[in-house]
């Protein structure tokens, strides 16, 4: 029963900035089987965009988040390309298909709540699972991949509440007269990817801080090539360069 | 000024842990709940520092909201299972002694539609079991939090001895969670040890 009051903590770690106290550890030695095409099935993205009040009340803006969505969405096909990952975006769906998509869509977020909350904060790390990250949706995933068509799935989520001028001029005074700090807005994003035969999350980032205004096109490419940064390639990525021998 | 003021005070609450964890050792008994019931458990567990009431004790593997046992150590006539969360305009239902089985459910169920938000929340089977040795019941029961879309199915296994409630509930996602992990909470259950009866000679 404590769930609702941890999913909401954990949901406002998914959007306040700041508060991240270590990086998520993912299993980083993650590598695509070779010698077999990959097949990654890109979900919908979840996109909220609105404006942020000084009294921080949200207020969505669907006109933004469309475009925010249409934006991120085309970036994930072009950093994947560029990654020689193939990607497959998942049609609207009905009837029952329909209900396993956003049945798993649903968990996937709880599931992500939950590595946020335990993975993001040391005081809130679970011990049984300090040194581990296996966090699954389970084998019944494998379903996502028939109707897809894929080996696995691609889960991009982003939050962004953008600051109205009332709440900038807020966020002035309270600088000047107290030396506090409001946030100007939200800005997080989380992504994730899952192994389809086994339901396993095998890589997972999320920036509590995201940069890039997603209501525009260089704003959209800089959000996702930070989201994806380290995102697990189909072909080896390149080496890094050697440093300078010392003279 | 008011309003910054809260907005301070909010994000001073969300900077702080949301909840800290402990481990619970497998192989060594354990008293839960502040009560005298003894759990033997044979994994390991991670027990939730903050109390969800003042004889309730949560525990998880994966994360409360992935799957939660909750235990609920003698609660006693005139006690709610929870915390009160609206005492003024949503006092929780109390316990009486009196309850039989179907009231006890009644009670559960009236509690987490207050407490847990959650107006989707249906009782299902409810069936004679044995708990510690004891007479009890087991109840399956299928909620969804407000603001959520994920469907929970839930367990609870109690019984009502030296009058007052002992009960271990365990709740979880539908999709792969519940089933995953039902063995593990039965297990909890099966090695749940409570005081008898007091018997009193007039």
């Amino acid at each position: 029963m404590g769930s609702r009051l941890i999913a909401a903590l954990a949901a406002l770690l998914l959007v306040i900035p700041g508060v991240a106290l270590a990086r998520i550890k993912a299993d980083e030695t993650f590598v695509f089987p070779a010698g077999k095409p990959v097949r990654i099935i890109f979900f919908r993205p979840d996109v909220k965009v609105g404006s942020l009040g000084v009294g921080s009340v949200e207020e969505p803006n669907a006109d933004w988040t469309a475009a925010a969505r249409e934006k991120l969405s085309a970036q994930v096909a072009a950093n994947q390309k560029a990654a020689g990952n193939e990607i497959v975006f998942l049609p609207e769906q009905e009837g029952d298909n329909a209900q396993v998509v956003a049945d798993y869509q649903a968990l996937f977020r709880v599931v992500a709540g939950a590595i946020a909350q335990h993975k993001m904060f040391p005081g809130a790390s679970l011990p049984t699972k300090a040194e581990r990250f296996d966090w699954t949706l389970g084998p019944g995933a494998a379903k996502l991949g028939e109707i897809g068509g894929g080996d696995y799935a691609l889960f991009v989520s982003t939050h962004d509440a953008y600051g109205t001028a009332g709440r900038k001029v807020a966020q002035l005074l309270f600088a000047g007269m107290f030396g506090g700090f409001i946030p100007a807005g939200i800005h997080s994003s989380y992504a994730a990817l899952v192994d389809l035969r086994s339901g396993n999350i095998v890589w997972f980032n999320i920036d509590p801080g995201s940069g890039g205004d997603v209501r525009t096109d260089e704003g959209a490419t800089k959000r996702i090539g930070q989201l994806l940064n380290k995102f697990p390639t189909a072909a080896p990525r390149a080496a890094e360069p050697a440093p300078a021998p010392a003279q | 000024m008011r309003k910054v003021a809260m907005l301070a005070a909010a994000l001073a609450l969300v900077a702080a842990p949301a909840g800290a964890y402990k481990l619970v050792a497998h192989g060594a008994r354990v008293a839960v709940a502040k009560s005298e019931m003894t759990i033997d458990p044979p994994i390991d567990w991670n027990r939730q520092q903050s109390r969800p009431g003042r004889n309730a004790e949560a525990w998880t593997l994966d994360g409360i909201p992935l799957n939660e046992v909750t235990f609920y150590g003698g609660i006693e006539g005139g006690k709610a299972l929870f915390k009160e969360v609206d005492r003024k305009n949503k006092p929780l239902p109390v316990f009486k002694s009196t309850m039989l089985t179907p009231d006890v459910v009644q009670l559960f169920e009236a509690s987490y539609r207050i407490a847990g938000g959650s107006s989707l929340f249906e009782v299902g089977a409810v069936e004679p079991a044995e708990f510690a040795g004891h007479k009890g019941f087991r109840f399956r029961y299928t909620f969804t939090l407000e603001g959520e879309e994920v469907k929970r199915l839930g367990e609870g296994t109690g019984a009502v001895v030296g009058r007052k409630l002992w009960l271990i509930t365990y709740e979880a996602p539908a999709i792969h969670y519940f089933d995953h992990n039902l063995a593990d909470y039965r297990a909890l259950v099966a090695s749940a040890r409570i005081p008898g009866p007091q018997v009193t000679v007039e």
